[in-house]
């Protein structure tokens, strides 16, 4: 092994420049824009898709989590997108840097939290304490509150980084077993292959299903602040 | 039009003579056949590289067509195009060749090294040859039907349409052919009101008759009247008269004469047998 293992997770650059922007950027290019009435088949299918998803997310919003709808769609796109190409061999996954993370959650968190304490001032302050609760517990169940809403953003980028993070580090380690088991007994390695194929489908789900659940715990901070 | 390179190829002739002038503005190539862009493989590229962005308005209509059939292409990778490019020189075998001694020399000379990544891409990359054979074919028919529903619906909308407009020439025809028949109406009530007014005349001509008949027939029955009240009277003046001159003498002259008649009857009667 000339590279240890968490050298795919570093940010790549090219003779000194950083590419990671290129990266990011890229995977823009694979969702074409509908130039005619009847386009081809991939801008029909993500069309369609794209249909099916925002008409089942932004169904609980009313008309203002609804002017969201752009965000949203963006947001489980790229994160979408940029998880299933992670999946390639030699690939670079931005999703795993927590620093990008953050940069997404804390900037949709926090307008979901300005948004509701500016328009519904009252209402957001009373997400502070849950209906009847006893009186002595008050002051400390409003501390719990703020804690569990001020760790939102954190948990959403963590959520995501480690998800990926170690989904693409199982993956490596385990063909690393396979690489080391050749050797030794075939057998073994085939087997340890066969759980490498099944762990390369659920990685699969797992990247879709992380971009689902990140788009939609902003939806749901969005629809208790509207 | 499709010539010999077939539909969704590079139509080199297409190329080199229509897209050309997209490309530059003003049209410059548009007397000469640029040989670059013959070239089967790199003509794409070349077309693109001096394709100007941006230097106009884009020209909307009319946009050129999607090509139906992607290019071909040899193991999901390779144009066939290359194929052809090497076969003069090498035969058929010699793309094959080539692939394979390219990856046995970076494999040897460990340019490619084989390291857990190799297991992982293995896995992923058949993971993902094995759900496009499976699924390829129905997720390509499902975008089809997509396309097809859509082009369903804007039909109906213009079949409605066209049929509606249909529905009111007809209509409209309908009228008309009733307009043409309406004079038989008109004449059915022209009759009637002549038969009403033939009617009407009729009956005050029977009622003139019929009171001219009583005029006429009550001076006839003064006349009759008249006549037998003349009659009776001459009747009655001429008995009254008759009887008052006749005198008592004459009267008893008269009977004794019947009597003695009747008496003659008498005895010649019972001679006669009875019948």
């Amino acid at each position: 092994m000339n590279e240890n293992l968490f050298a795919s997770f570093a940010a790549p650059s090219m003779m000194g420049l950083p590419i990671v922007v290129l990266i990011v950027m890229f995977p823009s290019i694979l969702f074409p824009t509908p130039n005619r009435l009847i386009n081809n088949r991939l801008i029909s299918i993500q069309q369609w898709l794209i249909q099916l998803t925002s008409k089942q997310m932004l169904a609980i919003h009313n008309q203002k989590g609804r002017t969201w709808a752009l965000m949203l769609m963006s947001l489980i796109l790229f994160i979408g997108s940029t998880n299933l190409l992670g999946l390639l061999p030699h690939s670079f996954t931005p999703t795993t840097q927590l620093s990008m993370n953050l940069g997404m959650a804390i900037p949709l968190w926090a307008g979901t939290v300005i948004t509701g304490f500016r328009y519904k001032t009252k209402a957001s302050l009373a997400h502070f304490l849950p209906q009847g609760t006893p009186l002595p517990l008050i002051p400390m169940l409003v501390v719990i509150e703020t804690i569990s809403l001020f760790i939102q953003p954190m948990a959403l980028a963590v959520r995501l980084t480690a998800n990926i993070t170690a989904g693409h580090l199982l993956i490596h380690l385990i063909g690393g077993a396979t690489l080391a088991l050749i050797n030794i007994s075939a057998t073994t390695a085939f087997i340890t292959f066969i759980i490498l194929i099944l762990l390369t489908i659920l990685e699969f789900a797992v990247a879709l299903i992380q971009a689902y659940v990140f788009t939609l715990l902003v939806s749901l901070y969005l629809h208790d602040n509207t | 039009s499709d010539g010999a390179p077939g539909p969704g190829h590079w139509d080199a002739d297409a190329a080199a003579g229509g897209l050309v002038d997209l490309a530059v503005p003003g049209g410059a190539f548009s007397g000469r056949r640029a040989p670059c862009l013959k070239n089967p493989v790199l003509g794409p590229g070349v077309l693109q590289a001096i394709r100007i962005f941006h230097t106009r308005q884009p020209s909307l209509a009319p946009i050129p067509c999607v090509p139906e059939y992607g290019g071909k292409v040899c193991l999901g990778l390779i144009p066939k195009e290359f194929f052809q490019f090497l076969y003069p020189k090498t035969g058929v075998r010699g793309p094959y060749v080539l692939g394979t001694g390219l990856i046995l020399y970076s494999l040897s000379k460990e340019i490619y090294v084989i390291t857990a990544e190799t297991f992982s891409a293995i896995s992923t990359i058949g993971l993902l040859i094995y759900v496009v054979k499976k699924y390829g074919a129905s997720i390509g028919e499902f975008a089809d039907k997509l396309s097809e529903q859509k082009i369903a619906q804007l039909e109906e909308v213009k079949q409605a349409s066209i049929q509606q407009i249909q529905d009111a020439i007809d209509t409209e025809k309908s009228q008309q052919a009733l307009v043409q028949k309406r004079h038989y109406l008109f004449d059915v009530q022209r009759n009637n009101i002549a038969m009403a007014l033939e009617l009407t005349y009729r009956e005050r001509l029977h009622r003139v008759y019929r009171e001219v008949k009583n005029r006429l027939d009550y001076h006839i029955s003064v006349q009759n009247m008249m006549r037998r009240k003349e009659q009776e009277h001459m009747i009655n003046w001429v008995e009254k008269h008759v009887v008052q001159s006749i005198s008592a003498q004459q009267e008893k002259e008269t009977i004794a004469k019947c009597i003695a008649g009747l008496k003659l009857l008498a005895k010649k009667a019972p001679s006669q047998p009875v019948l």
